[in-house]
């Protein structure tokens, strides 16, 4: 199966990511994340760094776009970029456009988060909750419900562990990997390509 | 605009099916218009029934997510409450119950720690835990959670006893007086055989009470006489904190009024004393004609089974009308609608549709004229086992193709003139009545003087409103 070749993402060694994931623009991904199939990470204006131990599942997006007023052609606009935490977990399906998400965060299946949200730590985003102010979520928050209502709780998520453990053993079984590019400061004549 | 309306068209299109469109009339009490699927249908009195002309009696208690079934007696002491399952004081989901392990030390050897089990309930949508009101881990899966402790139930209980002591006491001598009064016009005994049944005694509400069954000989017997102190109002109040009105409001520490109302007990202000509470019961109730005392829909026992002993609805009795497709209608100008009949019973029916005609109290919403087929239309029965029977011969119908438009095992459809009356936003209504013959299989075969054993055929009428949607712009 013809890999789509992506010169500008950078897999660390360690992470799984699998080769029906689209994965566009100047994409960092760091160790012991699991990037599912048809998972789509897409930076267009601008680049995202994702941190160790996530967990993007299947139909998620996680997108650096451009605000809807501004035109990708317009001169003088910086590319900002997406940090990423780690052992966050986007849900399948959900859509994620914040350019700040700390470490620890849940993101529900089908949550929509807006580009001027900050996720701090341990927060939770519900089930096709829609959050698209422009604030910094406290930590431990959990939004959830129709209208999107939020609580305090008093003790974080815990980290995917066993689940990105399991996930690593079993999926390069039945899928095809992207194949590790380590970032290298001297270039080679080859691509430095490593598994 | 048209882009919108060719939107609007579409979701028009999908909805045709939606069972608010086309409507019944009930003739009851009150004229209730309601979907065919929403009615049931007495067989004795060979009408429709909606849910306000029928009485509704509770069958059983079970809890919506454990699923056990109680009897009425054990559920009013429980308070209609299940004995172990919770609900989330914060979204009111059911919670479910997890859990970890601790390490402990052993019983035998202090210094040695093993591993135990510690369970705490935690709520899978907004994902409180019990450990977030300060409630420990308990040891025992289910059993060991306790709801706290209402301070005011002592003085509670004594009221009520009180109370109902009182109320006692007042009716008995009402009792008395109306006796004192009847006494010249009927003898004790006869009044009881001669008043009204006891079940319709019961379901009319606001009567007074008039069995006199409650008129003992026990009155001489002395009854414990309880007293309560009345409740002291006091004059001191407790003072607002001082930075009442500057302090920042912390939206997520606070409860939401409907949080704080389902527990009326402790009211609680903070997000951090709300406890669980059991979950309520669920109720399966049975449904009772008013005129003739017969059961329309009687569930079954077990709350697992979705099934009815007793299923009088009205879709299995009625022909019932559905839209099939609108034309763009057209302020005055005729155009056709297809609608479809569907025939729920195994025997032919005939169907016969009339307009209503002027000045009938009952059309009152319709906004324009309808033009429906003159001729009677047949319906075939349903066959369960037709699509199985590739010999059968097709019936024989010999439709007229203008009005109807097409045939299939127990459905027709037919069509008819619509004229909207009114220009403008609105939808546009129309509504004729329905003449169908009925096969009462519920009534008794009278032995007739030709020997013929078919039950006669009665026939009903119905009057059926239809919502048409909009006018084209």
């Amino acid at each position: 199966q013809a890999q789509k070749t992506n010169p500008s993402a950078k897999i660390a060694a360690g992470a799984v990511v699998c080769v029906e994931s689209e994965i566009r623009g100047d994409v960092t991904i760091g160790p012991r994340t699991v990037v599912h199939p048809k998972a789509r990470i897409i930076a267009e204006a601008g680049p995202i760094i994702i941190g160790e131990g996530n967990l993007i599942e299947e139909q998620a997006l996680i997108i650096n776009s451009y605000p809807e007023n501004i035109m990708p052609d317009t001169e003088g606009v910086e590319p900002k970029s997406m940090t990423i935490g780690i052992n966050n977990v986007f849900e399948v399906g959900c859509v994620s456009q914040a350019l700040q998400i700390g470490d620890n965060n849940v993101i529900e299946s089908k949550a929509d988060l807006g580009r001027n949200v900050v996720l701090t730590s341990g927060c939770i985003v519900g089930a096709c909750c829609q959050v698209n102010t422009c604030e910094v979520i406290p930590e431990n928050t959990v939004i959830y419900g129709s209208n999107s209502m939020r609580r305090l709780q008093t003790e974080r998520p815990q980290p995917q562990t066993l689940q990105l453990d399991f996930l690593m053993k079993i999926l390069p079984n039945y899928h095809h990997m992207k194949k590790a590019v380590k970032v290298t400061s001297t270039p080679v004549r080859n691509q430095a390509v490593t598994h | 605009m048209s882009q919108r309306w060719v939107e609007l068209r579409r979701r028009e299109m999908a909805s045709l099916l939606q069972p608010e469109r086309v409507l019944y009339l009930v003739h009851g009490e009150k004229k209730i218009r309601s979907p065919l699927s929403q009615l049931y249908f007495c067989r004795y009195c060979s009408e429709l029934r909606s849910l306000e002309c029928v009485s509704h009696e509770v069958d059983s208690h079970y809890c919506p997510s454990c699923l056990e079934n109680m009897p009425s007696a054990e559920a009013k002491l429980k308070k209609n409450r299940c004995a172990n399952c919770f609900d989330c004081p914060c979204c009111m989901h059911t919670l479910s119950t997890r859990a970890t392990n601790i390490p402990a030390p052993l019983p035998d050897d202090p210094t040695k720690t093993a591993m135990k089990k510690a369970y705490y309930l935690a709520c899978g949508f907004c994902r409180w835990t019990s450990r977030d009101v300060g409630m420990a881990d308990k040891s025992v899966a289910s059993g060991g959670w306790q709801e706290p402790e209402n301070p005011h139930t002592q003085r509670i209980n004594k009221l009520i006893e009180y109370y109902q002591q009182l109320a006692q006491r007042e009716k008995l001598e009402r009792d008395r007086k109306k006796l004192a009064r009847r006494r010249p016009f009927m003898p004790l005994a006869f009044s009881e055989k001669y008043g009204l049944g006891t079940r319709l005694q019961r379901t009319r509400p606001g009567a007074p009470i008039t069995s006199l069954a409650g008129l003992s000989l026990k009155e001489g017997e002395d009854q414990k006489e309880i007293n309560i102190e009345p409740a002291q109002a006091l004059d001191e109040v407790e003072p607002l904190p001082e930075d009442c009105y500057t302090r920042p409001i912390n939206l997520p520490e606070g409860t939401t009024l409907r949080q704080r109302l389902l527990q009326p007990d402790f009211q609680p202000a903070g997000a951090s004393q709300l406890h669980p509470k059991h979950k309520h019961l669920l109720i399966k109730r049975s449904l009772r004609c008013r005129k003739c005392e017969h059961n329309l829909s009687k569930p079954e026992f077990n709350p697992t089974s979705i099934k009815f002993k007793i299923q009088l609805v009205a879709v299995s009795y009625i022909p019932e009308v559905r839209i099939m497709s609108i034309p763009n209608l057209r302020f005055q100008k005729e155009s056709q609608v297809l609608l479809t009949l569907t025939n729920p019973v195994e025997n032919i029916t005939h169907v016969t549709l009339v307009a209503c005609e002027e000045g009938d109290p009952e059309d009152i919403n319709s906004t324009a004229k309808v033009m429906v087929p003159i001729k009677e239309l047949v319906l075939a029965g349903k066959d369960a086992a037709a699509e199985y029977d590739e010999l059968a011969e097709p019936q024989d119908f010999q439709d007229d193709p203008d009005v109807v438009a097409f045939r299939k095992s127990n459905k027709i459809g037919f069509f008819i003139k619509v004229v909207p009356q009114r220009e403008g936003l609105g939808d546009v209504t129309v509504s004729f009545k329905i003449r169908h013959d009925f096969r009462n299989l519920a009534a008794p075969i009278r032995p007739s003087e030709e020997g013929d054993a078919s039950t006669e055929a009665i026939w009903l009428t119905h009057h059926v409103e239809l919502n048409l949607g909009p006018l084209a712009p």
